[in-house]
């Protein structure tokens, strides 16, 4: 570490290295821990969780039972024993709650003024965060299981659903419209996602074992989908179909970079695929436990030098690396199964939420001192506070990087 | 209770190692075996060829050797590789989607010309065996393929399915297949759920490996049993939880 250090300040190392390097260490000693809880406000099982993307600080989370929570995610307490506090729920008693579960939630992307929830009520609605007011609502003929909203798009501001019906419904937020329809699938269409990398590129994954890439820009359908095989129709079961696994696709996840694109089925299997080509890239990450009915929420880490992917399975989150595919630790500490999962750039932390109602905050562990033997007290004290300085000085860093970047 | 400790890796390392790190009471099945084609051996040689009275050759399945290397997606790229150079064939089983199994080229070759002495399709498989398996990595064949590339006749397709290196996938495609090898097939699958249920029968459905190795097989396991621990493990049928007398396999409900 302290080499790290004197490399990025003697200029032989760029600044990335150390905080890539950091990040990294940090995600892998991620451990639940007794300080940091996050208040306890749904009373059924929590179905999404979203954090905003400007600063990081506030998280919304809805629930099976309609309601939908924002939690102050920041510590200005001074004290290292935190609960995340809520800053203001839409509750049952409020006249504009879904009627039932709400699936997806999502901030918009540039401010945290607005916010876009969708429901089994078969209801989208866009909400006024101040008001906590539905300023618009748009309606489905069946269930949404999923929505998204594309987080780098300037030309457009659309919204991409995902609901029974299998074609794909993207509404526009500036003008209310919702004739653009994708047409392609042929069972009820279980996730979203746009690229992070191209606005106008479009994952979406269905029932029907398929992942379709489309761009919007296009009127006549999908520009790829995706097959396991790779074209090489030895190993499929059926030759006519290009199936992305062999069971409902139900989780949809672009690696930060927007190059690579994860899917997971009920076949119990994740894949990696090349999202410019649509190739499968075949890395094999074994049995990942999976009988979601609905979309499964997953997430992949940011800044780190492997970059890892978090699955929630079954009532642990299971955390993989990457490119590898190999197992790095199962994080336990949820009573039931677990539904989503969301990963903190900045920290490095990783909040999950699941049925046992609970939403739970996964910490890097600090650096412990050393055993040391029994010496002088004033040395011992000496050492430990020069750790502490050396933790600060660590956090600064992280914390320095983030203001850069914005 | 904190079972596990946090995963550092290398780079990071806070405390110093005093002592060599010692594996306690792991026990490496087939020690030092650091590439696969040396496992693929290794596990070749469980393989119960009087059984069959030598006409089948050895079957081993590429799960079973996610069971010893810890890294699946580079044991898939070693497969890979050597099927690409010709010296060892994949086959889909039929009877799991993900249960491929492995044979090396050329026993292949061997046993089927041996089991073709003397009957009239010797001779399009012998061609099949030389045109094809030389040239073509696949585990399936579909109509124009075999009609165009290679040049075969309908007659001869029916021939190659009789003879059993043909298998019906469905109407204009086959699978490449091991003749006479129902046999194996069912003793596998019959094996595997006696050696299932034997570790699910036992107290909390988890036993020692070593245990179960040296337990009473009923008639209905007739290969070794460690061709089936090799199996259950790589299929992650049981989990493989080190322990301090051992490696224990635990029932995995799913």
């Amino acid at each position: 570490m302290l080499g790290f250090l004197t490399a990025r300040q003697a200029g032989l190392d760029d600044p990335l290295r150390l905080r890539r390097a950091e990040s990294t260490r940090r995600v892998l000693s991620l451990k639940l821990n007794p300080d940091r809880d996050v208040d306890r406000i749904h009373g059924n099982g929590i179905n999404s969780l979203d954090i905003e993307a400007v600063e990081g600080r506030y998280m919304l989370s809805g629930g099976a039972d309609g309601v939908i929570v924002i939690y102050d995610l920041e510590n200005f307490s001074g004290k290292p024993q935190y609960t995340c506090k809520t800053v203001c729920t839409v509750g049952r008693s409020s006249r504009h709650v879904h009627k039932f579960s709400v699936e997806t939630v999502q901030w918009y992307p540039y401010d945290t003024g607005m916010f876009v929830s969708s429901s089994f009520d078969k209801t989208m609605k866009v909400w006024d965060t101040e008001t906590l007011k539905p300023a618009d609502v748009f309606e489905f003929e069946g269930n949404v299981y999923s929505h998204h909203l594309s987080p780098i798009a300037r030309k457009h501001s659309l919204i991409a659903v995902g609901t029974k019906n299998p074609k794909i419904q993207l509404c526009d937020l500036k003008s209310g419209s919702r004739i653009h329809v994708l047409q392609g699938h042929r069972a009820e269409v279980l996730s979203v996602r746009w690229s992070p990398r191209y606005e106008h590129i479009l994952a979406t994954a269905s029932a029907d074992s398929k992942v379709k890439v489309w761009d919007v820009r296009r009127a006549s359908g999908s520009l790829l989908t995706l097959d396991q095989h790779n074209g090489e129709k030895s190993k499929a079961s059926s030759e006519a179909v290009n199936t992305a696994h062999n069971g409902r696709v139900n989780g949809l996840c672009f690696t930060g970079d927007g190059l690579y694109l994860l899917t997971t089925g009920t076949d119990d299997r994740m894949r990696l695929w090349n999202s410019a080509t649509g190739e499968n890239t075949l890395v094999n990450y074994g049995k990942v436990c999976n009988e979601s009915r609905k979309r499964l929420q997953f997430t992949v880490s940011h800044g780190c030098s492997p970059e890892f992917v978090f699955v929630p399975c079954g009532s642990s989150v299971a955390v993989y690396a990457l490119h590898t595919g190999e197992l790095v630790t199962m994080l336990r500490g949820h009573y039931n199964n677990v539904d989503c999962c969301e990963f903190h750039p900045d920290y490095q932390e990783l909040y999950s939420g699941g049925k046992d109602c609970n939403i739970l905050a996964w910490v890097p562990v600090l650096r412990a001192s050393d055993v040391e033997e029994e010496s002088n007290n004033a040395i011992k004290v000496g050492k430990k506070v020069w750790k502490r300085h050396k933790e600060q000085l660590c956090n600064q860093i992280t914390l320095n990087n983030r203001l850069i970047d914005r | 209770m904190n079972r596990k400790r946090a995963l550092i890796s290398d780079t990071f390392k806070v405390k110093k190692t005093r002592n060599g790190t010692e594996k306690f009471g792991a026990v490496s099945n087939g020690d030092g075996l650091t590439d696969v084609k040396s496992t693929v051996e290794y596990l070749m040689t469980l393989f119960p060829r009087k059984l069959f009275n030598d006409t089948l050759p050895q079957i081993v399945f590429k799960h079973q050797l996610y069971s010893i290397h810890s890294d699946k997606t580079l044991v898939d790229k070693e497969l890979n590789k050597l099927c690409e150079r010709g010296e060892l064939l994949m086959f889909q089983l039929g009877f799991d989607a993900e249960a491929f199994g492995l044979i090396f080229a050329s026993d292949y070759k061997a046993k089927v010309l041996a089991g073709e002495e003397g009957r009239e399709t010797q001779a399009t498989v012998k061609k099949f065996l030389e045109k094809v398996l030389s040239s073509c990595t696949d585990l399936s064949f579909s109509k124009d393929k075999m009609l165009r590339e290679f040049l075969f006749t309908d007659s001869e397709i029916t021939q190659l399915v009789k003879s059993g290196v043909l298998t019906v996938r469905d109407a204009g495609s086959w699978w490449l297949s091991i003749p006479n090898s129902g046999k194996f097939t069912k003793y596998f699958i019959q094996g595997r759920k006696a050696v299932l249920g034997m570790v699910k029968k036992s107290k909390y459905s988890e036993v020692l490996k070593a245990e179960l190795e040296e337990r009473r097989t009923t008639s209905h396991v007739k290969f070794h049993m460690k061709y089936h621990i090799h199996d259950i493990v790589g299929a992650e049928l049981v989990e493989s939880i080190p322990t301090t007398s051992g490696t224990l396999l635990r029932f995995v409900d799913s």
